[in-house]
């Protein structure tokens, strides 16, 4: 009896063992498993009741994810980015545009372009959107024509373009701050059952969109294609520079998102410091959810695990006290050991 | 120096690369490690280079038992392993190449360039090699890479070296050169491991060979008068191959492609020629005559070009590889591993990437053809692998060329093009790839095929043409299709009439 029970364990923990080895989304998953497990005795069983403690842990989690889901959405576009073997730095900067060119189509003050048209309300909302959204589609195919026409590398196209929009949109929005209608702020802030989950599905939407993009389509495919042999995808008949251009104009679609659930959270934009080091925090979710950064492997599941890894750990450090400083440090220790734990799988 | 392995045993998991096999081998010797890919040659090399541990058997030099962890300590003792790919860096010049790792400095802890450059030209000299130290590695031929890596072991006084096919990416006189100091380091009482697929070779330079086969060793011997290849060949796939010529009845049929004048003023010019359906064409010469250049324009992945290029009668030019694909142009590249395989995706998926976007959607690829569409190609191509599902490189080199032709053949293609279609690929899997091209000529497809061997040229073509520096040297076919002739056009000669 004893023996066919140990024999079991053993078949189970093989079963894990090779599967951890094996499959990188196994140990990314039991990773995020040990983080959560961690934080829940983090936030302690001093409560009153048993539901007392777990209205606090879900009031906890929905705090997670509301605050990592401009982030996510980020992270789910820089996925692509990177499987295709590229990288983008100017999604926070790509933020800050769409953020203010937003603001200033629905601004209800003297200078609102849309109200001096006679357009307000829920119509003015639909276009500002629109135009927003397809205003990041077009600064992504700006960077996207870059690296294809241009022949420059990802790193130097963004890097130019990062530093190009937000120091243009600092200058131009010099002493305008346009006044977001209140009305605005209830695409993210429509509270449902009393907690604001606005911005937590619309993450978890697009992240089913992009995972069936993913592994599903044509496009999808061929990214990974592109990315782990160019030039065989190249000789198969495939129009990389036409992959690339939508990559990166699927990019610039994901932060207009962003940033539009930025603006009607907060309701205004600081423009030197908003989304500045997105772009690193979007890459390292990426990297800690199993993307290679040489391209060719990756998944948006990892990514999304990746993403909530390391908000968890935020969290985590949140509530045992560690000081705000100090916390950046251990975001840099889980991206080093997450790769290293990775480059182990490897090699096997 | 005298090498023996006895009873060397090694399996990968259950897998077992050899067993009990023996090898011996003494200074002043070429043996010929010869068998089919995965036959255990690599392994059993890996084994003596300290790359790979046995799992049983002893190792012997002159007679004392030795055990190497390390590929360090393999060098140490005097056995130097020449990898298939050279380890050399480009960007570096030859005497630096020669020294690294090991790079001498002066007193003042720089590095003392003028005495590793009079090393290097000691070595140099003594082998007869005339080559300037300081030239970059990049600028180099093929064939004096390979001659820096030998020579980079001789300096480590290396008595043993083991060469794994030096000649495969060589042509004609490049590997002549490489012959040449092969044979002085014969005289100068060094040992060589020549492990190759090129039996002729192996005849002309070797003096034993042993031979595996799954494993086992299966023949070893003196290279003698009375050895020939279809013998060894025999030994190699166990069973026979044919080494002649497979003369097709010719038929005439509509022409599908026809190009004229075409130029590119870099790689060739003036280049015309036509094709048929159901015709295979060759196309051959030496390194640097422009074939693979010509062809990659024709299929639009190649320079610009001046001239005109009709396909069916219709005047056309590609400007991308997509392009193509819409007129039913394939192309197989050479350099499998750059041009040709995705490693990251699956068998399926590599087998299937060009048709994506026929049969998808709204953009989402249709599995279930996608799934037909292959299966039926893994049945015509006799495609040996696991599941589909698994990684492209889990397949041996044979069948990831296959599952690249697979990818081809499911746009129906009225042109194919296959850049050196047999490269990489062991004996067994030649044949099977000569039969693949011929049943597509049989039904209908105008192949045009670029070798560098002309024993494969006449093998399969029904004509062919000899490229020389980027021009058309001339046609060959019927009886004029020989060894002989080929090489007189791809070396510079033109057509007795």
């Amino acid at each position: 009896m004893n023996e066919i029970e140990g024999k079991k364990r053993q078949t189970v923990f093989s079963w894990a063992a090779n599967t951890w080895k094996t499959q990188l989304l196994f140990s990314t998953a039991i990773a995020l498993l040990v983080m959560i497990v961690l934080q829940t005795l983090a936030l302690g069983f001093d409560f009153d009741s048993v539901g007392a403690w777990f209205q606090l842990w879900l009031q906890n989690w929905v705090n997670i994810l509301r605050n990592n889901s401009g982030i996510g959405i980020i992270a789910l576009g820089m996925t692509f980015v990177i499987i295709s073997g590229g990288i983008d730095l100017a999604v926070g900067s790509t933020l800050v545009v769409v953020g203010a060119f937003v603001m200033m189509l629905i601004d209800s003050g003297p200078k609102g372009i849309l109200l001096n048209m006679g357009i307000t309300g829920v119509p003015a909302y639909i276009i500002a959107i629109l135009l927003g959204m397809a205003l990041g589609a077009l600064l992504g195919s700006i960077t996207g024509l870059l690296i294809t026409r241009g022949k420059l590398p990802p790193f130097i196209a963004t890097l130019g373009t990062m530093k190009i929009f937000r120091s243009a949109t600092q200058h131009f929005m010099q002493g305008y701050t346009p006044a977001v209608p209140k009305s605005f702020l209830s695409i993210a802030s429509l509270e449902i059952g009393g907690q604001l989950l606005m911005p937590i599905i619309y993450w978890g939407i697009l992240a089913i969109l992009l995972y069936v993009i993913s592994t599903r389509t044509t496009f999808g495919r061929q990214v990974i294609a592109v990315g782990s042999n160019e030039r065989a995808t190249k000789l198969s008949g495939v129009n990389v520079n036409r992959v690339k251009l939508r990559i990166y104009s699927l990019m610039g679609l994901l932060v207009s998102v962003s940033a539009i659930l930025q603006v009607s959270r907060i309701g205004s934009m600081d423009y030197a410091n908003a989304g500045s080091g997105y772009e690193m925090d979007a890459i390292s979710a990426v990297i800690v959810g199993g993307t290679s950064m040489a391209g060719g492997k990756g998944t948006i599941i990892g990514t999304v695990l990746g993403t909530l890894i390391i908000a968890v750990m935020n969290n985590l450090l949140n509530l045992i006290g560690v000081p705000p400083f100090l916390r950046e440090a251990f975001k840099g220790v889980i991206v080093i050991g997450a790769v290293l734990l990775q480059k182990k799988d490897d090699n096997s | 120096m005298i090498v023996e392995m006895q009873g060397i045993c090694k399996s990968f998991g259950s897998n077992n690369v050899l067993k009990d096999v023996n090898f011996s081998l003494k200074g002043g010797e070429i043996c010929a490690l010869l068998g089919e890919n995965g036959a255990g040659k690599s392994t059993l090399m890996n084994i003596l280079g300290g790359v790979l541990p046995a799992d049983s058997g002893e190792v012997f030099l002159d007679g004392a038992p030795v055990i190497f962890e390390t590929p360090a300590e393999s060098l140490g003792a005097g056995i130097a392993f020449i990898h298939q790919e050279l380890n050399l860096i480009n960007d570096l010049a030859v005497y630096e190449n020669m020294f690294i790792g090991r790079e001498v400095k002066k007193k003042n802890g720089l590095l003392d360039a003028d005495y590793m450059i009079r090393q290097t030209q000691a070595v140099f000299e003594r082998m007869g090699i005339v080559m300037d130290p300081k030239t970059m590695v990049r600028d180099l031929d093929a064939s004096y890479k390979q001659i820096v890596e030998i020579s980079r072991a001789l300096m480590m006084n290396a008595s043993i070296i083991i060469m794994d096919e030096p000649t495969s990416s060589l042509v004609g006189p490049e590997i002549e050169r490489v012959f040449e100091m092969m044979r002085n380091l014969k005289v100068e009482g060094v040992g060589l491991v020549f492990i190759s697929h090129k039996l002729k070779e192996v005849m002309q330079i070797c003096d034993r060979y042993t031979i595996l086969r799954d494993g086992n060793m299966v023949a070893e011997g003196d290279i003698s008068s009375e050895v020939t290849t279809d013998e060894l060949a025999r030994y190699m796939v166990g069973h026979n191959v044919r080494t002649t010529s497979l003369q097709r009845p010719s038929r005439s049929t509509h022409e599908v492609l026809r190009v004229e004048n075409m130029s590119d003023e870099k790689n060739y010019r003036e280049i015309s020629f036509s094709v048929r359906a159901g015709e295979i064409l060759g196309i051959t010469g030496l390194l640097g005559d422009g074939r693979s250049e010509l062809f990659q324009s024709i299929f639009g992945a190649g320079l610009d070009y001046t001239g005109q290029m009709y396909l069916e009668g219709t005047p056309i030019k590609l400007h991308s590889p997509t392009q193509a694909l819409d007129y039913s142009i394939g192309y197989l590249p050479r350099n499998r591993k750059e041009n040709g395989i995705i490693k990251d995706m699956n068998i399926l998926e590599n087998g299937s990437i060009v048709t994506w976007p026929q049969y998808s959607k709204f953009g989402f690829i249709n599995f279930n053809y996608q799934n037909q569409q292959f299966d039926t190609q893994v049945k015509k191509l006799q495609i040996k692998m696991g599941r589909k599902y698994d990684r492209i490189t889990s397949l041996s080199g044979g069948n990831q060329q296959k599952v690249i032709l697979a990818k081809w053949l499911s746009i129906q293609p009225k042109l194919l093009i296959l850049d050196n279609p047999t490269q990489g690929v062991d004996v067994g899997a030649k044949e099977e790839i000569y039969d693949i091209i011929l049943n597509l000529a049989d039904e209908g497809v105008a192949v045009v095929v670029l070798f560098s061997e002309a024993q494969e040229i006449i093998r399969i073509c029904d004509r062919a043409l000899v490229m020389y520096h980027g021009v058309i040297q001339g046609e060959v076919a019927g009886t004029e299709m020989n060894e002989h002739e080929i090489m007189r056009l791809a070396t510079g000669a033109q057509l007795n009439y």
